[in-house]
Formats: structure tokens, sequence, C-alpha cells
């Protein structure tokens, strides 16, 4: 594909990367702070992005719930010698999935207008949020821009 | 399976920070062959010995039966042993933003309101979430990190404790189920012993039985440890010894918990859909908030609203990833870069900005690496502030000390001196005259004393050197996270760099140069450094060379203070022998011409000698500039207070210090290095024997009867004579 020079000038470039860390207050059950980091606070409002976070804290919650579904699984692939998990997806797995496709949809909706994208936490171990802010090249003045594509392609 | 990975390789399918593969020990497959040896080989042959009589004689439900148990054992043998244990991922270097030298290498979090401490794994490049550890023969770290199991071959962690929990279940309950039936036919063969059939069984009853033992015992401990909700690592370290355990939630959910929980995601090796989702300007804004407005308003008119807002939360950043619960640290200057936010380089940030000041370091983008490449620049002001972080490693070490030197004796130049004052007070450093007595907590008269430092810094930073820059950088954790430490009520004096510079043994400790043999425990003490605990002062012993002289002493000297009495006297000496001999060591005038020291005094000469001895120990040990000059301070007054319990008597300032763990040795080693330039040659490794009391110089020497004179000429107290390797004596006046 043909990157002109003007394409390539207005292509945002990654600024810096925001950390949401983990809430362990309760424990070692997956929640994310819901504090608002301030460097965020010029990029999105900050009711959006407790949302966000408050949706993710709720879908883990449902996908760490010991009840009855998840003692089912588990007297099932006891009983298969867990040849279950060959065909069946585990109940965490899918609510990782839903998780993911509802950060597809955050990104897509919310995030990317406003330069930012959110990356899965699974992919970092579930240990924190990673916040990537992206700058507009032209309209936050003169300075090197680190790389280019990477601002595009995503991780 | 799906759900499996290698336990013995990391798991390194598709995921960007994988774990890196563990090297190949065959060594390693030893205990797992066995184990599956013997667990498939004695159910064989009882299936094929014993069974056909047991289900024709007793009942065809006993085959059965122990195959549903064997399979069940094997299934779960097979999951404990493939299974990827919880494995994080190593973290990317972008989320590693804070400079591992200035950030703590602990960080507390409050965990139902008890305090757990995350430390900072150097490998992984993350602060170990709670439970998580890094368990060195995979090189990974595991989530609830219950053990690594050398049967299995596999670390036991989140994801597999089921399993192997399970597996030591069943495993019990089919050794006697083997036993059990196994001795059911011999009582009803016992006229046919000799046979094969009985003799196989029999083989196979000790097997189980020889095994039932160790296996029924653990499958007990677990049991114990299931129903309290706790790790085998944190049973064994004692981490809740007496105290509360933050992650139970009583006997029945804990059991449910392991039991019944779905089984938790794999980190490593996930398969990642493209994300097609792109970022493209303009950029929707929201609107600015009224603080933000005022911030415009209020700016110097260089920056722009971004700039000003990103700055502060550069600095909520950095605190709310320390779970900050206390007051924020006192405000700190805000330098503005216009170009900041996209400078990667030095060069870029450098440029544009104006007065240069530590907390420039909040501001660098998190993913630039060449960031350490700021001190070079920055360092003017680095040093100040890394002065004033000294304190409170000081603050927190001193609360231990024990004795008071007399710093009156000694100059502006001498740092030592000062910074034994510091430390011995328990206070922060504060006050340029070492005079300054506040600090009613620890960290508080830290973060006040941070503005207060004019000579004591300066003579500090001149004698660690300006080359030091690296180790400066560490000394100067920035104020900013050590506010946190406040509040996280953390003992962080040790620093991530510390963590990040040790991979193998030794190389931490300036000990290790002198007693390789004390190398290990250095390395631990550093990495579990902490204030409270009695040998982490110990640790820095090499760095130190702080005494009161002789002389001069309020308290008599406990513990290994002798390092610094014996550049004191050298300094006396040096005095009178400036004129002829070869002073206590030829390496020694060497060492002082080479330096120059901050004191033109040359009465004063043997203390940047001493300083600077341990700067040339320094540079030939990279790694030990970071312990060095990190704390070169602290240890001034850690050192008699971990010592004097052991002290036997406080009298002899060298020989009864010895006696104690082998860690004090090296204080005492490393202070009289100043004078034993020429005596460790020959003494260097043997000195680390116990109660060796550490001699100087060999007698025939030329320097030595001028030291001798000189130390019986002292007019103050008495001569103590001490001996040491080699028939070498030295006398120190007490």
């Amino acid at each position: 594909m043909f990157h002109n020079l003007q394409e390539l000038r207005q292509s945002p470039s990654l600024a810096t990367k925001v950390f949401i860390q983990r809430d362990y207050s309760e424990g070692t059950v997956c929640r994310f702070q819901i504090k608002f980091p301030s460097e965020l606070g010029s990029r999105i409002e900050r009711t959006l992005f407790e949302d966000t976070v408050k949706t993710l804290n709720t879908y883990y919650a449902e996908a760490e719930k010991v009840g009855g579904q998840s003692y089912m699984e588990g007297c099932l692939a006891c009983a298969t010698a867990y040849f279950i998990f060959l065909c069946m997806e585990t109940r965490y797995e899918k609510v990782l999935k839903k998780i993911s496709g509802y950060i597809q949809e955050q990104n897509e909706k919310i995030y990317a207008p406003r330069g930012l994208l959110l990356t899965d936490p699974v992919e970092r171990g579930m240990r924190v949020i990673e916040v990537s802010v992206f700058e507009d090249r032209g309209s936050s003045g003169s300075s090197p821009s680190s790389n280019v594509s990477s601002g595009i392609s995503q991780r | 399976m799906p759900g499996f990975s290698s336990g013995g390789l990391g798991g390194e399918v598709g995921g960007p920070a994988a774990s890196p593969p563990c090297p190949f020990r065959p060594s390693r497959f030893v205990p797992v062959s066995a184990a599956t040896t013997f667990l498939v080989g004695s159910t064989t042959l009882f299936f094929c010995f014993t069974c056909p009589w047991l289900s024709e004689h007793v009942s065809s439900v006993i085959p059965i039966y122990n195959a549903v148990v064997f399979l069940f054992t094997l299934a779960n043998f097979c999951m404990a042993t493939f299974m990827d244990p919880g494995v994080f991922p190593r973290a990317e270097e972008d989320e590693d933003k804070e400079d591992d030298f200035r950030a703590p290498l602990y960080k507390t979090v409050e965990v139902k309101g008890i305090q757990v401490r995350m430390k900072w794994c150097s490998s992984c490049r993350f602060y170990r979430p709670p439970r998580c550890s890094h368990c060195s023969v995979c090189d990974n770290c595991v989530e609830d990190f219950d053990h690594h199991c050398p049967w299995v071959n596999n670390c036991i962690g989140r994801r597999n404790y089921r399993h192997f929990f399970l597996f030591l279940l069943s495993l019990t309950i089919h050794i006697m189920g083997v036993f059990g039936f196994g001795l059911l036919y011999i009582l009803q063969h016992q006229h046919q012993l000799d046979s094969v059939h009985s003799s196989v069984t029999m083989a196979t009853m000790c097997t189980a039985g020889l095994f039932f033992i160790p296996v029924a015992g653990l499958t007990g401990f677990h049991m114990v440890l299931v129903a309290r909700g706790r790790t085998t690592n944190e049973q064994v370290t004692g981490k809740f010894r007496g105290g509360v355990n933050p992650f139970t939630n009583g006997c029945l959910r804990n059991v449910s918990h392991v039991l019944c929980s779905s089984q938790a995601p794999r980190y490593v090796g996930r398969w990642r859909g493209k994300q097609t989702v792109e970022v493209h300007p303009p950029f929707l804004r929201p609107p600015l908030s009224e603080a933000q407005l005022e911030a415009k308003v209020l700016d110097n008119g260089i920056q722009n609203d971004h700039h000003s807002s990103r700055s502060k939360s550069s600095l909520e950043q950095m605190e709310s990833q320390s779970a900050d619960a206390e007051p924020p640290p006192p405000p700190k200057p805000e330098v503005r870069y216009p170009g900041l936010p996209r400078a990667d380089t030095e060069e870029s940030s450098l440029l544009s900005e104006g007065p240069s000041t530590p907390s420039m370091y909040k501001y660098r983008p998190a993913y630039s690496s060449p960031q350490r490449n700021h001190t070079a620049l920055t360092h003017p002001n680095k040093m100040i502030r890394g002065d004033s972080l000294d304190s409170p490693s000081i603050l927190q070490s001193s609360r231990q000390a024990s004795y008071r030197s007399e710093p009156s004796s000694l100059d502006g130049g001498s740092v030592i001196g000062l910074a034994a004052r510091g430390g011995e007070r328990g206070e922060g450093p504060g006050g340029s005259s070492g005079t300054g007595g506040e600090v009613a907590g620890g960290i508080s008269g830290y973060s006040l004393g941070g503005r207060s430092y004019t000579s004591y810094p300066s003579s500090l930073v001149l004698s660690t050197g300006g080359s030091h820059s690296s180790s400066m950088r560490s000394a100067h954790t920035h104020h900013n996270t050590l506010g946190t430490l406040q509040s996280e009520g953390t003992t962080d004096t040790s620093y991530k760099s510390l963590a990040n510079q040790t991979p193998q043994n030794g190389s931490l400790s300036y000990d290790s140069l002198l007693t390789p043999s004390e190398s290990p425990e250095f390395e631990s003490a550093a990495h579990e450094l902490s204030p409270q605990k009695p040998h982490a002062p110990a640790a820095f012993p090499p760095a130190m060379t702080s005494s009161p002289p002789p002389g001069v002493r309020d308290v008599p000297l406990q513990g290994y203070t002798s390092p610094f009495l014996s550049a004191q006297m050298a300094q006396q000496r040096e005095g009178q022998l400036l004129q002829g001999s070869a002073s206590f060591s030829s390496p020694n005038r060497a060492y002082l011409r080479a330096f120059s020291p901050p004191s033109p005094n040359p009465p004063h000469a043997a203390h940047p000698e001493t300083q600077h001895h341990l700067l040339h120990q320094d540079s030939r040990h990279p790694h030990l500039r970071a312990t060095s000059s990190i704390r070169p301070l602290p240890p001034v007054s850690e050192q008699p207070s971990p010592s004097s319990p052991h002290a036997c008597s406080p009298d002899p300032p060298v020989s009864p210090p010895l006696r104690g763990p082998s860690l004090r040795k090296s204080p005492s080693y490393t202070g009289e290095a100043g004078l034993q330039h020429k005596a460790r040659p020959m003494g260097g490794g043997s000195l680390s024997g116990e109660g060796g009391v550490r001699v100087t110089q060999a007698p025939q020497s030329t320097s030595r009867p001028g030291l001798a004179n000189h130390s019986t000429s002292k007019p103050v107290g008495g001569v103590k004579k001490v001996t040491g390797v080699g028939g070498t004596t030295y006398e120190i006046s007490v």
C-alpha cells in the first residue's frame, strides 16, 4: 500500500500508555481499580471510562463465580477424565470471549474516536488494563513521533 | 488437550511476552519419570496378577473400582503435570514506565484490611500480584503459587492446584485399594506364597505401603491447607503464622473455591484475535473541566492545558499505582515541557525543558528506554534529591541505631560522620550541618528533609563520586514514590535496581569481593531488605565505613564500627606518616592521590580514602555501586545496631562483633580493608573466619612500626591489640 507523506504526517503516534491496576481490596478475585487516571482526564469523560471498568469488573465477577454451573462443569470434567475440555469451552473462557467482544466494541465506539485504545487485560495476565494514548501529531506541535506504524497496527 | 501446555517449557505459542523456554535439564525429569513408572507399573502388575483372582472369587466390581480410581489418578496426574499452572506473561517494556532504579522493590496493597506486600519481579518486570511467586525452576511468575512439585515436574498454581489436590486424594485412595486388595489376596493364598502371583502381589503391596506414608501425609497437609485457604508457599514461609490470612473466605468457601470454581484461563499462549480497531485523528476531546481551565489560566504560558494536566496526572498516576492511602507527597515543582509527550529521546525533552528538576522523571514517556541517559544531564539536581532519598533508608534503618557518633570530630567533608549523625538520630538528614533534628515519623521527615540538604548531600555526592550516576539515580528514588512509601507503610528501602542487578549470587554484595562464601546471604538480604530485619542492614556493611573515632565515642563501639575506626586511625596516622613512611600501605597512598577528597584537609584524607576504597571496590564490581551508593549513609547507623545484640563486649571494636553472623564480619573487614591493602592479598579470603580479627598490616611492613607507635601514643583511652590472620597485629585505641 502506498503511504504518501501526507498520510504519514497525519497518522497518530502512540504517546503513552496508562495502566489501570488491579484492585486487590477484596482478595485475589479479579477486579480493576475504578480510579480515573489523570492522564486520561483530557481525553475521555470520566463517566465513560468508569462505566467501562465497572462493566469489566462485572464480567470478571461473573466468570469467577462459584455456583451451579461451574460445579457441574467440574463434575463433568472429572467424570470424563477431563477429555470434555477438548470439546467444551469452560465457563471462564466463555466470559472472556464476551469480554473481548465488549472491549472491541468499546474501542470502536468510544475509545478510538478519542485516540485511545484498550487492551484486553488477559493479554497482560489480567494484571492491568492497558490504555494506549495516541497523539495526533498535527495537533500537538512539533516533536518526533516514535513509531507511526505501531500507532495504527494494534498489538 | 486445549488446556494443556507443557509445564516444563514456558508456553511460547503466540504470546507476545511469553516466558522464555527453560533450559533442558534431564535431571528434572527423573522424579516425574520415577513417579510415573511406579504408578503405572505397580498398578499394571496389580491388575495382571491380583485382580483376576479377586474378580473371580470375591467380586467383579473390584477391578472396575480399581480401574476407575486409577484412571482418575492418572488423569489428574497428567493435568497437574502438563497444565499451565497460571504463568504470567512477561510484562512489556512500556509497562515498567518508572525507572527501575528509583521505583521501590515493594508495593503494598490492602487486602481486606490487611497490608500485603507486592514484590517487584526483576525477571518478569512487574509487581507480583498477591499470592504470586516466581518459580526459579520454571523461571516464571505463577499465579497463586503453591509450590514446584518435582514429582510432576511442574509448578502448582492457580490453574492446576485442583488437579494436584485431586491427584493426591485419588492416589491415596488408590494406594489403599491396592494394598488392601493385595492383602486380601495374600491372606487367601498363604499356602502359595512362593507362586509368581503371590510374589508380585507382595511386591506391589510393598511399593504401595512404602509410598502410602508420604503420600497420605502430603494429602493430609494439603487438606488442611485447602480448609485454611493457604498455599504451601504461605504455610512454609510462615506468612500468616499468628496472623490473619486475608485470602480465606471460610472453610466451606475455600473448599468450594478449590474444587468447584471454573477453570482459570491461560495467560500465556493465548490465541489473540486480530484487533481491527484503528485510530484516526482528529480525536474527540472532552470539554475541559473547571480544574483544567484553572490550570490553564495559572499556566505560565509556555504550555498548553494538555501538558499541565499531563503533569498532574503523571504525579497521580504514580501514586495511584502505588495504592496510596495517605496524603500525597508535598507538591513538587512541575516542569512543563511542550515537547514532552512525544519526547522519546532525551534531546527533545531536554531541549525544551527549563530548569531540570528530578520531577522531570515523572514525565518521561513510559516506553522510552534511553531514560537512563537522563541522569547524566540532570545529575546536578538529581544529586541533591538523591541524597534526600537516602534519608528514608537511613530513617528506617536507623531505628535500630543504638550508638551515638560524635560528628564534632569530623568536618563537613566527612560524609561518613554526617551520615552517622543523620542515621543515628533516626531522622532525616535534614540540616546541612547535620544537626537537623526533626522527623517524627519515618518518612515524613524525609519529605521535609528533602528540601533542606546542603552540605550534607553535597559532601555525600562528592564522596560517592560523580561517576556513579546510575547509583545516584538509584539513590534518588523519587520523593514521589517515597511519599507513597510512607503511606504504604512499607519498608521500601530496597529498590528495583537492586533486584534487577543481581542475576547471580555475590554480585550485589560488597562482601562478595572479600568473602565470597557469604555472598548468597547478602543477595537474599539485599533482595528481601526491610529495615526491621536484623540482617538487612548487614547487607550494606560494604558500603559502610561508619563509626565514630575511638576517642570521641560516647557509647562504646558496638558491632562492626571498626571500619570507621580504622579510617579514623588511618587518618590520624596519615598526618603523622606524611613525611616519610609508605603510610600504611602504598596502595592506600595511591588511592589518596587518585582521589581528590572534598575536604582539603590532609588529616581527613583518611575519610575519602576509606570512601574511595569503597569506590575502588565498587569500580571493580559495578553491581555494588547500586548498593553502596544507594545507601552510603544508612549503613552508618545500621551497622552498630544489628551487631549490638551480637557484640559480646563493646570495648573491642573488632573482635567480638565477628562472632556474630557471618554477615557481620564483612563490615569490620571492609572498614579495615582501607588499612589492609597490603594484607588483603594474603588474607583476603581467610578473613572471613569467625572471630578473626581483621588485621591490617604485617609487622614487618615499614609502616607498621609507625602505626604501632602511634597507636600506643594515642592519648585517648586504652589500646586494644588485635591479631588476625598471618600473625599481624593491629592496635586500636578504645
